[in-house]
């Protein structure tokens, strides 16, 4: 008998989702704090300033540990192509390729070459060459983030490609896959979310500290920083690259569109709801409570524009899994809006600055850490689960995607171990971050023995 | 086209064998030439500044395979879905004692880790090794063109293989004793005063068990691969190949003996060369061999991407090498030189 368990094409995308999500919560870190780190070593380097200086190295400390488990949780991404997913790389790798490719070649080259000498460094670099370093390994984190969205926006909204006489996809133009105006927009979109990861996380330390009286100079930098720079990502999120990026979907991807709407029926004067539940089999959505004619004007800049619901499109066409695209779409712009209002009090508190009196906001900022996370997690999935039930858009199925030769015994052995190893990397990573945080800015660098910091010969020996 | 990409993906894979290859062979030894924490930590020191730019060059190997040579990534990936979890979750391992080993000052916490740091080093080089074996062997592809391959089956090594059998076992034994090898050379040449001590006497009796094996091991692919050495016997690259493994061997000896400890480092580094790119000469244009009568074996012809793809690449590959190689050498510069213990309880 073959049960639901025996689905290999679930567990390849069960394994896959939980490899990607988990990952991406250490880059969407990193690419936010690389920009703080290079102003701030900036700062520090031009006005000799030692508040600066001190914030550059504590913060580099944390870049340092999220960057470490970004590495080693992005490792098996890239061959879970193959391993899981042969079918697509058959299909798809004379194109996807290139981007793959590039990434190793041209970010984690750069990355992993200077990271060591940004964490480790400071005392065997000149100044100069120190902070050329943190522009380095910020670029290549960014580099990395393109090649990976270019490879995404492929699978969104295909470009750039010609169907081979031996059936799979070859690279037509490598010029247009790479200036895909879907992966621009979507790269703007999603590192000005990156960003808003940072700055929540600065911010939400500096108010740590503020609201237990240490570290006071810090604080106030922290907090002054991450308010400001959260609130213009946040605001970046949500315009110009949020808008543009539904506008794309309404585009490229109408179906979607109605789908993270929970809309079945087409129709002018389409509402934006902000509470509501899908029910997919009455084709209808329970207990709506809606602004009506704002997703017309939104999607298609017109009122009266006609979005077409759920049912103006064949069942094969819909997503696969609508409510949960319904919930992360929701989650995402939720959390969004949100996003703007409580940075926007605290940056003008801030620039004010009450903000280290104003204790219910400093309480609020550092109780917000998680939600960025979440945010951007939501927005993955909007993607992702939008995308369905094609791997490439209009041209190739998922379920066409997997590596048919492995059985879904296979897949679940390999996801049971990561989900046991990733447990207790995040025990470790939380544990290592939560003590940095604690021992606090001031603290002496105290990873004596970090595998960067050899000493010469002949000055250290004993 | 095809010609230069599996040129340029056998080189790739061959900078990460050197490269990573001691660190691999190092983690693995460090437990036994490194005695005290001090020592142990010495030895991370000595890897340490460009040790994940050296497993760079096996991330960026697996991008240039998927974008050169789609289906041989596709089949070979799905095809030994176990053996590259198990190889995946060892790398993820290793990063992580190579990075946090270090973060505290306790005891406890730097010997588990550094037990994690040998055991995932040497599970690394066996696992490549039996990798290499397999490519060596041949694998159980189908009309299509794909394969899935249990870990072990009966052990045979003819029609439905399995990933390990008496020959890839021999092959990854090879592996951890040569990167053993390697490793104790790279760590006399990196270390200072009793682990470079030890090491080198490591290194040399190491070697002399590389020098033991290799015949066994070449017999053993003569067998398993008719054919292997005829072609490496009459193509100019595998001759040439064959003369840097020689060279290498010979700078080995020369190094060890009047302790020019950077000759014997790259003699080291010479052999693995060698032993790759004349395996690589010799398997061309083959890239999955396959070991089921009738069906084809997957080639650099029938395996690669479209032209085109492959014409641009070749326009932005070389410069992505330079600027990376220009990284190492900023980074390499700086911490160039030997690592001293530091005193114990600092």
């Amino acid at each position: 008998m073959v049960s639901i368990a025996s689905d290999s094409a679930l567990w390849h995308r069960l394994q896959f989702a939980f490899t990607a999500t988990y990952h991406y919560l250490f880059p969407q870190l990193t690419m936010g704090l690389a920009p703080f780190l290079v102003l701030w070593k900036w700062r520090a380097w031009r006005s000799g300033s030692n508040a600066y200086a001190q914030a550059a190295r504590f913060w580099t400390r944390i870049f340092g540990l999220t960057f470490a488990v970004g590495v080693v949780t992005g490792i098996p991404l890239e061959m879970q192509f193959g391993t899981n997913w042969a079918g697509f790389s058959r299909y798809a790798g004379g194109v996807v390729g290139q981007t793959l490719a590039m990434e190793g070649m041209f970010a984690f080259f750069l990355e992993s070459a200077l990271v060591g000498a940004l964490i480790y460094g400071e005392q065997r670099l000149s100044r100069r060459a120190h902070f050329a370093v943190s522009i380095g390994v910020c670029v290549g984190s960014w580099l990395s983030g393109y090649f990976i969205l270019v490879t995404n926006a492929f699978m969104q909204h295909p470009v750039g490609y010609a169907l081979g006489s031996d059936g799979v996809l070859r690279l037509a133009d490598l010029g247009a896959y790479l200036r895909n105006p879907w992966a621009w927009v979507e790269f703007a979109h999603n590192q000005a979310a990156a960003l808003v990861s940072g700055a929540f996380v600065v911010a939400a330390v500096g108010a740590g500290y503020q609201l237990r009286s240490m570290h006071g100079e810090q604080a106030r930098l922290y907090l002054r920083w991450g308010t400001t720079a959260g609130l213009v990502a946040s605001l970046l999120v949500a315009f110009p690259t949020g808008d543009m990026q539904a506008k794309m979907v309404a585009r490229h991807q109408e179906v979607a569109l109605a789908a993270m709407e929970g809309r079945f029926e087409s129709g002018t004067m389409a509402p934006i709801t902000f509470i509501g539940q899908p029910n997919v089999v009455e084709r209808r959505l329970d207990n709506p409570i809606a602004l009506p004619g704002a997703l017309s004007f939104l999607a298609y800049g017109t009122f009266h524009a006609n979005v077409r619901g759920l049912g103006a499109f064949s069942e094969d066409q819909w997503p696969t899994g609508i409510e949960p695209l319904y919930y992360a779409f929701h989650v995402m712009a939720g959390l969004g809006t949100l996003f703007i209002l409580l940075m926007g009090l605290a940056a003008i508190d801030s620039w004010r600055g009450r903000l280290t009196r104003h204790r219910l906001l400093l309480w609020a900022l550092m109780l917000a850490t998680p939600f960025p996370f979440i945010a951007n997690t939501a927005g993955w999935m909007t993607a992702e689960l939008g995308r369905q039930p094609w791997l490439i858009y209009g041209l190739f199925r998922t379920t066409d995607g997997i590596s048919d030769v492995v059985s879904a015994g296979n897949t679940i052995f390999t996801l049971i171990g990561f989900c046991g190893l990733y447990f207790v990397l995040g025990l470790l990573y939380l544990y290592l971050v939560g003590r940095e945080v604690l021992y606090g800015p001031s603290h002496a660098p105290h990873a004596p023995h970090a595998p960067h910091a050899p000493q010469a010969a002949g000055a250290g020996a004993p | 086209m095809t010609a230069a990409w599996y040129g340029i993906l056998a080189l790739m894979f061959a900078g990460f064998a050197v490269g990573e290859g001691w660190n691999f062979g190092a983690g693995a030894l460090h437990l036994f030439v490194a005695r005290t924490r001090a020592e142990r930590r010495q030895v991370v020191a000595a890897i340490g500044p460009l040790w994940s730019w050296n497993e760079v060059w096996l991330i960026a190997a697996g991008g240039v395979l998927v974008m050169a040579f789609p289906r041989v990534f596709a089949a070979a990936m799905s095809g030994y879905y176990l053996a590259v979890f198990l190889l995946l979750w060892c790398l993820v391992l290793r990063g992580i004692a190579l990075e946090v080993g270090g973060h505290l000052d306790d005891a406890m916490w730097q010997d588990f880790w550094n037990v994690i740091f040998a055991a995932s080093s040497a599970a690394l080089a066996v696992l490549f090794g039996a990798a290499f074996g397999n490519l060596l062997r041949g694998v159980p592809l189908d009309a299509d063109g794909r394969m899935f391959l249990p870990l072990f089956d009966d052990l045979g090594r003819r029609g439905r293989v399995g990933i390990l059998d008496w020959f890839t076992i021999s092959v990854a034994v090879f592996t951890l004793v040569l990167l053993a090898a390697h490793g104790a050379t790279g760590l006399a040449r990196r270390t200072a005063g009793a682990l470079e001590v030890r090491s080198a006497r490591a290194a040399a009796r190491l070697w002399i068990a590389t020098v033991v094996l290799l015949p066994v091991v070449s017999i053993e692919t003569a067998i398993v691969r008719p054919g292997f050495f005829t072609a490496i016997t009459e193509r100019p690259l595998g001759q040439l190949s064959f003369a840097v493994v020689v060279a290498g061997l010979g700078a080995v000896l020369a190094g060890t003996r009047r302790r020019a400890q950077t000759l014997a480092f790259v003699g080291s580094s010479a052999v693995i060369l060698g032993l790759i790119a004349g395996a690589a000469a010799s398997m061309y244009p083959v890239m999955l061999q396959s070991t089921i009568e009738g069906t084809p074996s997957i080639t650099a012809e029938n395996g690669a991407a479209d032209v085109y793809a492959l014409r641009v690449a070749l326009g932005w590959w070389p410069v992505a090498l330079a600027l990376s190689v220009g990284y190492a050498a900023f980074v390499g510069w700086r911490y160039r030189g030997k690592v001293a213990a530091e005193p114990e309880g600092r």
